[in-house]
């Protein structure tokens, strides 16, 4: 997919010195290129080269299957030797290495080369033998770091793109599973794979991410992100229109839905596409508990949800404009707490969402030894202290702390970064026009909300559009159980919408109590 | 094109209607058979809603502008066309102005009027902008909203015994004249008879079929609905208290005190009005645009912005809330079933005599 960068193509040449020389060059000589010049019995007239980058390859599986085979084996006999065609001897009867082709030009060999790949070539032939002997250090499969479940599994996506895609072939045993790899990235060539569901995910939307990546053209792409704001249908939005998880389970789980997901190699994080508003509500979990837990708990994620966005603003509307809406108790016992405080509510509230925000930041980005040292300041200092200085009220510090945790109950971190946002729009507009500023704030929220779409899906589906089939609710707000939940998620799915046949559960065997 | 769907037209229409219809008493001319009232302006607007439909079914692929075009020529159609456009934008300035007059009286007795209009015909024009189908499924997120705030309303009302049925007796105590005089024109007219700016949104309908059903019982089932409203309030507050309140509805639920805890609603009541005033304006504006632009031939996004204006700025034009009132009760009312009920009668008449292409 990168053919519209290429330059035009060098073809090998006969002399494998030139080509050694041609390739070193090219590196700008490299102290990690390695060419190891040898000749072997097979063809002792002719001298042979290996050449591949250290570091990136497996020594071992180079040295084993390679090396050795070359050096120790001979067959001067051989028709292919007499017929002077000794790399197909090679790549035949010597190399045992499964992934082996030929190339004839340099850039495909360079290409290779940073890959991790080997290039064999010999003297007299204008071509060269690539074996794939891709290894080198990586980080193995652990726990995934940001999305942790109680039950369901624990391994993680890593940054090797080939283990991940292994990782979801061992989930998802079927030859309808089908993997695209593409290159993008004119510097860094990284491998963007796409996964999909054959005969489950939508052809339309399939074609439609393939067009999407094949028209970015950009130096590098280091993370999913970077294909995100290039795929995504609409950049000026707060709400994300793309999953991500480093789950393999939740990515298996997307593409039975008949979703596609997106891997790039170096990040464990795997995009899918399309996604919805009420998916980002959904956590791996709640398909592994029971579904009446699971139901309630994504309940609480919900109101969650609003609370985060809406409580600071709902709380400087009401104690400032509309004070008759809380009990005479309530407001006397407000109105005491505020009394030595200086500021009004809307200042008060934003200097401790402000605080909480760098405070969360800092938690973050600092070193793991000085973790504590944040909680200190954070809890004691500005919470406690703050109160009894005068500065803020103690029902202020109440409502960011709430509205600050329930942040942290959305499974998915970009939606719940969004509300962090869209919270200080809607306390200005509280500040300033009271319920009005938060009804018309919402309202613009909204109607912005519905005019997304997500690869041709509506952002709000299946709220606003409906759904177009019944059953869908079924797992939207709550999950019912796994055996009625027959269809997959709305519209992803057009040529093969039932996950399973329509019926209850096999019934279990009764046992009687008599003997 | 955009499309929307049978369930989508039902809650269009029942969001649309209801409106803010029970932020007033209407037909409290009858005193306690307002809601007698009521049923019969329902029915004559059911039947309105019939001859809309059958207006439809003539040419399914046309709007409310093309319908007049086919009937009375290009340059009469044309006209009423516009004439219809600049009735829509003025509905619409009602309901920002309603917006502007309910912010002040029951949220914000501050804030200046003209920020608080800006900033709800805003939110119109950027719905417009988006389109119809952005509208209805903002209009299909808030249905919720509103059935929940409804049903909990009312459910507080009972349980705080609050209406009293008494109010309604004696039935038609001064005979049937003065329920029929307020319910013709003025109920008819306003909410029932604005049921003809559906015939600009049907040809959206992506099912074509099923308008005229959709249509009748969602018009039947918010009909059912109103007069309810209407009875609930004049239980509460009877004859004489609801003749005379701004906003009965406010009232009413200002009633309410429950275990020292639940009172002082009118917050959520308020918020129900202005839903059902953004929805009815957007849905009006929408059709103003919608109407000028198969009039003129001028592109939807240019119209969006002009119109806005244009109802943004005669919001301003009368001086005060009893003004409004008087000329949105008393001189718009006597006006407007030239739209609703002359204009498609006579497309009606004309018509019958037409051949028409299916297309």
């Amino acid at each position: 997919m990168n053919k519209k960068n290429a330059g035009p193509l060098t073809p090998l040449s006969p002399s494998l010195h030139a080509n050694a020389e041609a390739i070193r060059n090219r590196f700008g000589g490299s102290c990690d290129i390695v060419v190891r010049f040898f000749r072997s019995d097979a063809a002792p007239d002719r001298e042979l080269a290996i050449i591949y980058v250290s570091g990136i390859v497996d020594a071992e599986t180079i040295n084993e299957s390679v090396m050795e085979p070359l050096m120790s084996l001979k067959l001067p006999q051989h028709a292919y030797v007499k017929g002077g065609k000794l790399l197909e001897a090679l790549r035949n009867c010597v190399v045992s290495i499964g992934s082996i082709k030929d190339v004839s030009t340099l850039e495909e060999a360079l290409q290779c080369l940073t890959d991790g790949l080997c290039v064999i070539m010999a003297d007299g032939s204008p071509a060269a033998l690539i074996a794939e002997v891709c290894g080198g250090e990586q980080r193995g499969v652990t726990i995934p770091q940001t999305q942790t479940v109680i039950r369901g599994p624990q391994h993680g996506f890593v940054e090797n793109i080939r283990v991940n895609i292994s990782l979801i072939r061992r989930i998802i045993r079927s030859s309808d599973l089908h993997i695209q790899m593409h290159k993008i990235g004119r510097q860094t060539h990284s491998n963007v794979a796409v996964l999909y569901l054959h005969g489950t995910a939508d052809e339309s939307i399939v074609k439609e991410v393939y067009r999407r990546l094949a028209a970015i053209d950009i130096d590098g792409v280091l993370e999913t992100g970077y294909i995100e704001e290039f795929i995504q249908d609409e950049t000026f939005t707060l709400f994300p229109t793309l999953l991500n998880s480093e789950r393999p389970d939740t990515v298996a789980a997307a593409l039975l839905e008949g979703r596609v997901a997106i891997m790039v190699d170096g990040t464990p994080l795997v995009l899918m596409a399309p996604t919805t508003f009420f998916t980002f509500f959904q956590s791996p979990e709640d398909y592994y508990q029971r579904f009446d837990i699971a139901s309630f708990v994504r309940i609480i994620r919900y109101a969650a949800y609003v609370v985060a966005m809406l409580l600071p603003a709902l709380y400087i509307a009401v104690t400032t404009y509309h004070q008759e809406m809380l009990p005479t108790t309530l407001l006397i016992s407000l109105a005491a707490q505020r009394e030595g405080i200086p500021f009004p509510g809307l200042i008060e509230a934003l200097l401790m969402e402000m605080t909480f925000e760098v405070l969360r930041e800092a938690g973050l980005r600092m070193p793991r030894a000085i973790g504590p040292a944040i909680s200190i300041v954070g809890a004691l200092v500005l919470g406690q202290s703050a109160v009894q200085a005068g500065i803020v009220s103690a029902g202020m510090v109440i409502i960011v702390s709430f509205t600050a945790i329930s942040n942290f109950v959305m499974p998915e971190f970009n939606m719940a970064a969004t509300s962090r946002i869209i919270r200080f729009v809607y306390m200005l507009m509280a500040g300033v026009f009271g319920f009005f500023g938060i009804f018309i704030s919402v309202l613009f929220t909204l109607i912005h909300l519905t005019s997304l779409r997500s690869f041709g899906v509506p952002y709000m589906s299946p709220l606003a559009p409906g759904p177009t089939k019944q059953g869908i609710w079924r797992d939207v707000f709550i999950r019912l159980p796994w055996w009625a939940i027959v269809l997959r998620p709305l519209d992803l799915s057009l040529r093969n919408p039932k996950r399973r046949p329509n019926g209850r559960k096999p019934p279990a065997q009764r046992h009687s109590d008599k003997p | 094109m955009q499309q929307i769907g049978k369930n989508q037209l039902s809650i269009l229409i029942i969001v649309f209607l209801i409106g803010s219809t029970p932020l007033f008493e209407l037909g409290i001319k009858a005193k306690h058979d307002a809601w007698l009232a009521m049923i019969l302006a329902a029915a004559a607007g059911l039947l309105l809603t019939v001859m809309y439909v059958h207006l439809q079914r003539r040419a399914p692929e046309a709007e409310l502008a093309e319908l007049y075009k086919m009937h009375f020529g290009r340059w009469i159609g044309g006209g009423i066309g516009l004439l219809y456009a600049v009735w829509f934008a003025y509905e619409s300035m009602r309901n920002v102005r309603d917006v502007g007059e309910l912010t002040m009286m029951a949220l914000l007795t501050l804030t200046p009027k003209w920020i608080v209009m800006l900033l709800i015909i805003s939110a119109a024009a950027y719905t417009v902008s988006k389109g119809l189908e952005v509208f209805v499924r903002v209009v299909q997120l808030l249905f919720p909203i509103v059935a929940a705030s409804y049903f909990f309303i009312i459910l507080l009302l009972f349980i705080a015994r609050l209406p009293d049925p008494q109010h309604l007796l004696p039935i038609l105590e001064n005979g049937l004249a003065p329920v029929v005089k307020a319910a013709f024109p003025d109920l008819l007219s306003f909410p029932f008879g604005q049921m003809v700016i559906f015939l600009v949104f049907w040809k959206h309908v992506s099912e074509k079929k099923i308008i005229g059903r959709a249509s009748y019982w969602s018009m039947i089932g918010v009909s059912a609905f109103l007069v309810f409203m209407n009875m609930l309030v004049m239980c509460v507050l009877g004859p004489e208290l609801s003749a005379i309140t701004a906003l009965p509805l406010l009232e009413v639920v200002q009633l309410i005190r429950l275990a020292n805890f639940l009172e002082r609603l009118d917050v959520v009541v308020t918020l129900l009005l202005f839903i059902g005033l953004y929805v009815k304006m957007t849905a009006l504006y929408m059709a103003s645009v919608f109407t000028l632009n198969s009039v003129t031939g001028i592109a939807y996004r240019y119209c969006v912005m002009p119109i806005g204006a244009v109802i943004y700025a005669s919001s301003f034009l009368e001086p005060n809330n009893t003004y409004h009132i008087w000329i949105g009760l008393d001189i718009t009312l006597k006006i407007v079933p030239l739209f609703q009920v002359v204009l498609p009668f006579l497309m009606l008449v004309v018509g019958v005599r037409k051949r028409y292409k299916t297309n």
